[in-house]
């Protein structure tokens, strides 16, 4: 199912705005539940079972302890350390799920003709686009640097807190210093920052399943606001 | 009509002697492969950057001379100028691609110099047909080999379609069928007419490739060969140079791919290996961690039920990539804590994370293992107890005692070996990995780490090294240890001459 | 001998956005600790500048001009929104950027007062956080209790942080800022000026 970026960012934006407006009767948490599940139902689309699997046993599980077995008369650590861990789940989960699959399923070449028809500035674009390539790169990065920590017994910096962070963190930046040294030099020999526009192989357009899910999208929300403040 | 003229040209990099020129000339005409050789920091590197305008605008130092580039004066030019004129492959493929897929990175060049789609589509094609690159389409290159990510670095810098390319040691990270693949890559540029220009320490690929051989050496072009010459040169000469053999012998090429007879020699005093399994893959909805078995067959990346390894001794480990010397030195090691494996030596059993205390990778990125601010103190963050003096000793073996007090990571990168050496040594372990060592090293430097890993093992410690290197192999490997499928398919005695 | 305009080009744009990277990758990863308790959700100011300290006092020396700070600001409160973490606290954000911008601009962003100064401003963005907590106050608070939250979490959550706490919270930050700009400042010197990267 190939939908536009702008789709995308539009659907990360209502799911925020849903979720920043807490569900107080069971209408309301149908519609976050549907929120939620749309992109869950968009990654399954992609293939990526697993990963939808276990973003809906996730949220269900969290969501579950919170309607029906926390409330707010409990008391105590263990309660209120689920509480605030389902908290956590039931409010961030959706929108973490969609970023999930909107980061996930946009080539940064299409993320940056995106940007480029919203007429965000070309700089903008460039970093947000490193942004986007970067993370794996640390994640890697760091699970090598994690690796030979384990190897030389220092996961703990000798129990002392400030090497646990210089221990991560230095030779981490130096990596990243560079690995992005080496990025910068091969993106500008290909032509990186010149003065030409740049053009796009993918030509985005918005589709009829774009312009269904915005619209769904759109009538979700003006149902939640209206029957959560007006009725 | 030469396309690429350095005059008189003089450069120093700020703040540093290595990589420096003086009095350089060079006119290289159009369609020519020009492969440049000599030691690290001989100044090759600092005359790919010269053309393709990395020097003076973007890394600083003092330039004096001309650089005329197909008719653009590069001081004068800026870098995107250049795009659609020089191409460069570099030497790490994993930092040099922009995109996350590989369509996208292909295109992103023609992209970013603003041509029409049509026309990006259209090249982006070409491209795919001329290297095979249909199988990689589509996927994210994070999942590829080193292989594979060079041939995508290649065909995105071919996309620009520029009259004249650049490799950087574009074979250090390779194994030996990406290798031919590179080679095929370049034979069909040169076929195209391009110009090309290759600093490289790995000759023997190139052999028949090569119009015009340069020996620079100290930042002068010290020797110039025709191809011909170059190809017929003897194994002496080509001693002399200190470059790596031409000619690479049939066995050798047999024993890296790890296409060897099927055997398995009997080994005296032994390191023994037990129940090595271990998957990358897991099953989504299990949330129990699976033990491995051998029934497990395919699914297995690791498969070595039982294996005994000669104590004390070099053992090379070989097989292409992808075939499991990364997994099995890490499960060896203890890093990968699924795998449940044993090793018994001389008598005791080690399992679990008692692996990770007999056992010291040293990792193929140093970078990644060095924390500390100055060598001494980093050797010393392996020592269970510190010890100055056995610390100032140890420094003192590995040629690092005037070191002691720099940072790691100001040093050279065979330097910054020797320092995680030094930690390995520092931290008593009986059993040492290497992963690559000596990928990227020029022949002396590889003879110095074949010195090192035979003065480990004589004193008593067992050595592992993976490597696609065929030198080191005849340098210092007693054993060799062919992988293929995560399952061993051969330990030979090296015969070597001692 | 080339231009060093003062303009940000693709390598600055490249280096804005790894760091923005790592930047971020610290906070999410100091970030998840934070609702254990609500105490730690206000300690964001505490912890978050000093973490980041580091890394953003090696991005400091890397890229020199202005805009540098600002488009990391920009960059934070976008991934912020697509985070799902939403977006009243944008205009927070870049504005504490271009402020810390033009502070570190008045140094040449070689000063080191300037510098320090400069982070303590930028880390003010941490405060956006609590602005549903701040503005929407009783509606808020009311969301959070048929959300399913105890009483006893809410009520220690608007303790911590309310109008009268805010102003605490962002000295706090503004201070810590400092004090991570300084530590981060002593690894630099003691790594990256070592080791002749910088």
């Amino acid at each position: 199912m190939k939908l536009d970026p702008r789709t995308k960012l539009f659907m990360i934006f209502v799911v925020s705005i849903i979720v920043m407006m807490s569900a107080t009767t069971p209408l309301l948490w149908a519609i976050r539940l549907a929120i939620t599940l749309i992109p869950i139902l968009l990654l399954v689309f992609e293939k990526k079972y697993a990963v939808a699997l276990r973003f809906l046993l996730a949220y269900g599980t969290a969501l579950v302890l919170t309607l029906f077995f926390l409330s707010s008369e409990s008391e105590g650590i263990v309660s209120s350390l689920l509480i605030g861990y389902c908290g956590i789940v039931v409010q961030f989960m959706p929108a973490l799920i969609t970023a999930w699959y909107v980061v996930r399923t946009t080539k940064i070449g299409e993320f940056m003709s995106c940007m480029q028809k919203m007429h965000v500035p070309d700089g903008i674009a460039v970093s947000l686009a490193v942004v986007m390539r970067f993370f794996p790169t640390i994640k890697e990065e760091y699970s090598s640097i994690n690796d030979a920590m384990r190897m030389r017994g220092v996961m703990l910096g000798g129990g002392n807190v400030i090497k646990m962070v210089e221990f991560r963190m230095i030779p981490l930046l130096f990596s990243c210093v560079n690995i992005g040294e080496e990025l910068s030099a091969a993106a500008i020999t290909r032509g990186l920052g010149g003065d030409v526009k740049r053009s796009s192989v993918v030509e985005l357009r918005l589709g009829a399943a774009d312009y269904l899910l915005m619209t769904l999208l759109a009538a979700a929300t003006v149902i939640f606001v209206v029957f959560k403040y007006f009725l | 009509m030469s396309i690429v003229e350095l005059e008189n040209i003089n450069f120093q990099y700020r703040g540093s002697k290595d990589g420096s020129l003086v009095n350089v000339n060079l006119n290289i005409e159009e369609g020519q492969t020009v492969l440049l050789c000599g030691a690290s920091g001989s100044g090759k590197t600092s005359i790919i950057r010269l053309i393709n305008g990395l020097i003076p605008h973007y890394y600083s130092g003092e330039l004096a001379g001309e650089v005329t580039v197909a008719g653009h004066d590069i001081k004068q030019t800026e870098l995107h100028e250049l795009a659609g004129t020089v191409g460069t492959v570099f030497q790490n493929p994993r930092s040099q691609f922009f995109s996350v897929d590989t369509d996208g990175e292909i295109v992103f060049g023609p992209e970013n110099i603003g041509l029409e789609p049509k026309e990006i589509k259209s090249r982006m094609n070409d491209v795919v047909a001329e290297m095979n690159l249909d199988e990689i389409l589509g996927r994210s290159i994070f999942d590829l080999s080193g292989g594979q990510k060079q041939r995508i670095a290649c065909a995105s810098v071919a996309a620009l379609l520029p009259k004249i390319i650049l490799l950087d040691e574009p074979s250090s990270n390779l194994d030996f069928d990406s290798i031919e693949l590179l080679r095929g890559i370049i034979t069909e540029w040169k076929r195209q007419g391009k110009t090309i220009v290759i600093s490289e320490h790995r000759l023997w690929y190139l052999k028949d490739v090569a119009d015009r051989v340069i020996y620079v050496e100290n930042g002068r072009l010290a020797k110039e060969w025709s191809g011909e010459e170059f190809t017929s040169l003897k194994e002496d000469e080509v001693k002399k140079y200190k470059l790596r053999p031409i000619v690479l012998e049939e066995e050798l090429i047999r024993q890296i791919r790890g296409d060897a007879a099927s055997s398995v020699c009997e080994i005296q005093s032994a390191i023994e290996l037990k129940d090595f399994y271990f998957s990358y893959k897991r099953r989504p909805y299990l949330l129990v961690k699976k033990k491995f078995k051998e029934s497990d067959g395919d699914l297995l990346n690791l498969n070595i039920p039982e294996l005994k390894l000669p104590q004390g001794k070099v053992i090379g480990l070989v097989g292409p990539n992808g075939t499991g010397k990364s997994t099995f030195l890490r499960c060896l090691c203890g890093l990968e804590g699924d795998c449940k494996g044993r090793i018994v030596s001389d008598g005791v059993t080690y399992k679990g994370r008692q692996r990770l205390k007999i056992c010291y990778m040293v990792m193929q990125d140093v970078n990644h293992q060095l924390f500390t601010d100055s060598v001494k103190s980093e050797v010393m963050l392996s020592m269970k107890e510190e010890d100055d003096k056995r610390c100032d000793e140890l420094l003192n073996r590995l040629g690092l005692i005037e070191y002691k007090d720099i940072h790691p990571m100001a040093l050279s990168g065979g330097q910054k070996q020797r320092v995680a050496i030094a930690s390995a040594l520092a931290s008593d372990a009986k059993i040492l990995l290497f992963d690559e060592p000596t990928s990227g090293l020029d022949y002396s430097h590889m003879e110095k780490v074949a010195e090192l890993l035979q003065q480990l093992a004589n004193a008593g410690a067992t050595v592992i090294v993976s490597t696609h290197d065929p030198e080191l192999i005849s340098e210092c490997c007693d054993f060799v240890l062919g992988l293929k499928h995560g399952k061993v398919v051969y330990l030979k005695d090296n015969k070597r001459e001692r | 001998m080339e231009n060093k305009s003062n303009k940000l080009k693709a390598k600055d744009f490249i280096t804005i956005g790894i760091f923005t990277a790592i930047l971020f990758a610290v906070e999410f990863a100091f970030g998840m600790l934070g609702y254990i308790h609500p105490f730690i959700v206000a300690s964001y100011v505490v912890i978050l500048p000093l973490a980041s300290g580091i890394p953003m006092m090696l991005f400091y020396t890397k890229v020199e001009k202005f805009g540098m700070i600002t488009i990391v600001s920009v960059l934070m409160a976008i991934i912020m929104f697509v985070g799902g973490m939403g977006y009243l606290g944008a205009p927070l954000i870049i504005i504490s950027g271009l402020v810390a911008d033009l502070i570190a601009k008045s140094g040449k962003y070689k000063s080191f007062k300037k510098t320090v100064l400069s982070f303590g401003v930028f880390n003010l963005w941490i405060c956006a956080n609590y602005f549903p907590i701040l503005i929407t106050a009783d509606a808020y608070r009311q969301d959070l209790i048929d959300g399913g939250y105890s009483a006893e979490y809410v009520e220690n959550l608007f303790l911590a942080i309310n109008v009268k706490t805010i102003g605490i919270l962002v000295v706090l930050a503004f201070a810590f800022g400092c004090l991570g700009a300084v530590i981060g400042k002593a690894a630099v010197k003691k790594h990256f000026e070592k080791a002749g990267i910088v």
